[in-house]
């Protein structure tokens, strides 16, 4: 489904390589956990995937579509709520909703029953007719992540998506990236919570310093490591 | 003493970008947007030249009457005026919009410290303005009079305290202001309708000064006489709607003589005395317009019952992006203000100076132009196409998303409709500058329908290419990276520099008007206006297309 081929990318003069010759093969109806530690070169990679930051070298391709070479066939297929949403805060929650609906293509019909739904779950119906600016870090999250789902992606891109979340609309989101999988779509996350990514992810892979230094299923990573059983004890183990 | 320091520092770096612009000129990056912009300020050289020239000639006018130091006292009041109205505008946005407020608050530091310091860096921006005015009036009149070295020494002195005054006058103005505004739900509406009307108020009382103490001066029977032996007459008569500008003045005009040095340290005290009487009220004004007003008041989501099948319409991608650009425009103040109170303030200013009879030329000019309503029509659509540059909004099109551009770039939106909405939205501010306008006209002069359509139609074509033109400069050099609207808005150099480019383009095509309109029937000019906007427009959208999609992948 989405597949990184070599992917480098470096800042600086040359010096400092951010990500460094990634491969990832990630199938449809999979929830993909990417930890690492600050700095790892997480975000560096997502954005490359969500087209805000272009490869030195190697190619991402989705459903055969090269996402820097057909960018809007690409988009069209993906959402993606970054870690820090910054969005049009002087905007009515609606309005922004709306405004999203209208880049997706989304029609009213559908736009409407996944607004309800959404809206509903992540417990901010009431709240849709305020402007942004007025909103807690935690319902700004939620207003993303239904902007995010309306045009029911693909692929589904989430950088760090737990932080500031109430443990009630937590459980809903881990439920809806469950039944999204259920469906075919295809999850992709990156998170410091080691205990979702061990409960949630289908598979998970491991950064440190621009590569990637584990890559499987919790049981392949749990046999593979030479002591440890937990994610945690693992992932400490690795990126010393 | 180290705290208020620490406070400059950290304000001037975050406020003019150093560290930001240190890291891309290590990192290289960014040098092929250096030179463009290197060229693009270029293009305001020769407009710049113009005035300047034009200085020149003021100059030989008044010398002609014995009145040389009235020529420094329109430099004087020209630089201060106009740093008082932006610093109304700067300040406002320095001092209680901008983000930092949220991080300084909680600190153990005065209100007046915070207040130093953003003073401190609104002179430096002040400087920015007031120097290219005032710069050529000392330069001009130092080179004709022959003065002594005292006239040079104490022009850098009042150049240095230039903007205090001004830029006293407007943050205790603005303090108080904000003060008694920061009540209910809708203050952002209530001050900046009090804004505009204050702005409307202030330029109206400016030029009503004018117009009594000229007409006294010419009424008195031995004004020529007095003219003859007074040579400071003017300044001393006309000085009075801003006395630190006639002490400046005063200053240079008699820089040999010891009346020179008590204007000076009369300008230099009441400086000094100024800024410590608005540190002192800092003290007791500012955290009161501020508190609370960061702050939206939070949605407690209990906000009116939204029933999203109401809600939720289908809209063309570009027709949405339009309405979230206009949305954001009238609901930011600080846009509110330089974007739409611009077109709308502009040709109030136009039949205001009619009104109080300050600018008789104008009237006399519009008589000249009545001979033909076709005529008014042309300046009319030459007008509204200048001001589709001068509501900046093509200029800070991608400036304004600032940290939501990630937005922009992830979301599947075609090039085509970003420039069609963009450019949709700017048409959307300029109809309020058409309608003002077509109204402000109406009291000096009947329009017929057809100069209406014509100026409709044509005012908004000339539009386009004006707006993409901003868009071009805008994408070329976004800025992003702001903690305050005000940055992307009006301490945007994009906005300067598309006001040159727009001189430019604009100016070209009034010098060609205003050659071939005796030559050629008048319908046939609007014909080939209409076939120039229509080709210019076509050909920006195709180089906005090239680099709109070049820039969307190359920003980091």
């Amino acid at each position: 489904m989405l597949r990184l081929n070599n992917i480098s990318k470096t800042y600086g003069k040359g010096t400092i390589k951010a990500v460094d010759n990634v491969n990832l093969d990630i199938k449809k109806g999979e929830i993909f956990g990417f930890l690492g530690p600050n700095g790892a070169g997480k975000t560096t990679t997502i954005k490359m995937i969500v087209g805000l930051l272009k490869p030195d070298e190697g190619t991402i391709t989705l459903d055969n579509v090269n996402v820097w070479e057909e960018p809007l066939k690409a988009k069209s297929m993906i959402s993606f709520v970054p870690d820090n949403p910054e969005i049009y805060d002087r905007l009515k929650g609606i309005e922004y909703l709306n405004f999203i609906a209208d880049m997706y293509g989304v029609s009213k019909e559908e736009r409407r029953k996944k607004m309800d739904y959404y809206l509903e779950l992540f417990n901010i119906k009431d709240a849709v007719g305020d402007i942004i600016a007025s909103y807690s870090h935690g319902m700004k999250q939620k207003i993303v992540l239904t902007s995010a789902l309306l045009n029911d992606p693909k692929l589904f891109i989430l950088d760090e998506p737990m932080v500031g979340l109430d443990p009630k609309s937590a459980f809903n989101l881990k439920e809806v990236m469950r039944k999204m999988c259920d469906e075919g779509k295809t999850v992709f996350f990156s998170t410091h919570v080691l205990e979702v990514a061990e409960k949630l992810c289908d598979r998970i892979a491991i950064i440190n310093k621009g590569k990637i230094i584990a890559l499987g299923t919790m049981e392949e990573l749990r046999s593979n490591a030479e002591r440890s059983q937990s994610l945690e004890n693992i992932f400490l183990e690795l990126t010393e | 003493m180290n705290k208020i320091l620490s406070l400059i520092k950290t304000d001037f770096n975050t406020t003019f970008g150093l560290s930001s612009i240190a890291y891309s000129f290590k990192n290289k990056k960014n040098r092929w947007q250096l030179i463009l912009f290197g060229i693009a300020m270029l293009s305001i050289v020769p407009s710049y030249f113009l005035i300047v020239k034009s200085l020149d000639g003021m100059y030989d006018i008044y010398a002609q009457i014995g009145q040389r130091s009235m020529f420094l006292l329109t430099g004087f009041l020209a630089s201060q005026i106009l740093i008082f109205f932006l610093g109304l505008l700067y300040v406002m946005s320095k001092y209680y919009f901008s983000n930092d407020m949220a991080h300084l608050v909680p600190l153990p530091i005065k209100p007046s410290y915070i207040i130093g310091s953003k003073f401190a860096t609104l002179m430096i921006s002040e400087y920015l303005t007031s120097l290219p005015i005032i710069l050529p009036f000392i330069i001009i009149y130092g080179t004709k009079s022959g003065v002594g070295p005292l006239y040079w020494l104490y022009s850098i002195l009042l150049i240095i305290f230039l903007p205090v005054v001004p830029l006293v006058l407007a943050s205790i103005v603005v303090m108080i202001f904000m003060k008694y505004t920061n009540i209910g739900a809708k203050k952002d509406l209530i001050r900046t309708v009090s804004a505009v009307l204050f702005l409307i108020g202030m330029i109206y009382i400016q030029l009503k000064i004018q117009t009594i103490a000229q007409n006294a001066l010419v009424q008195g029977s031995d004004f020529l006489v007095n003219l003859i032996k007074d040579s400071n007459l003017l300044v001393r008569k006309l000085g009075v709607s801003f006395p630190p500008s006639q002490w400046a003045a005063l200053t240079l005009a008699n820089s040999s003589s010891f009346v020179g040095v008590i204007n000076l340290l009369t300008f230099v005290v009441v400086g000094i005395i100024s800024f410590t009487l608005m540190i002192f009220l800092s003290e007791y004004l500012f955290f009161d317009g501020l508190i609370g007003n960061i702050e939206v008041s939070a949605s407690k989501g209990r906000g009116k019952k939204i029933d999203t099948s109401d809600l939720s319409r289908e809209t063309k991608p570009y027709i949405a992006l339009a309405k979230k650009e206009l949305i954001m425009l009238f609901k930011t103040p600080v846009y509110l203000l330089n974007a739409i109170g611009g077109v709308i303030i502009f040709p109030l200013i136009l039949v205001m100076t009619n009104f109080t009879g300050g600018d008789q030329s104008l009237s006399t000019a519009i008589q000249m132009l009545s001979v033909d309503t076709g005529y008014i029509a042309l300046a009319c659509i030459g007008f509204i196409s200048g001001l589709g540059m001068l509501n900046s909004i093509g200029c800070t099109t991608f400036s304004r998303e600032g940290k939501c551009f990630w937005l922009q770039r992830t979301l599947p939106i075609r090039i085509e409709d970003q420039i069609i909405g963009r450019v949709l939205s700017s048409l959307g501010v300029q109809v309020i500058g058409i309608v003002t306008l077509l109204i402000s006209v109406f009291f000096i002069v009947k329009l017929d329908i057809l100069s209406i359509v014509l100026i409709v139609v044509l005012g908004l074509l000339g539009s386009i290419p004006m707006t993409q033109l901003g868009m071009v400069i805008d994408i070329l050099r976004p800025m992003l990276d702001w903690d305050n609207p005000q940055k992307a808005m009006k301490q945007n150099l994009n906005v300067l520099i598309g006001m040159g480019a727009g001189t430019l383009y604009l100016g070209g095509l009034i010098f060609l008007t205003i050659k071939i309109i005796d030559k050629f029937y008048l319908g046939f000019i609007y014909g080939l206006i209409t076939v120039i906007f229509i080709l210019s427009s076509l050909i920006l959208f195709k180089l906005l297309q090239v680099l709109i999609s070049k820039q969307f992948e190359a920003l980091e």
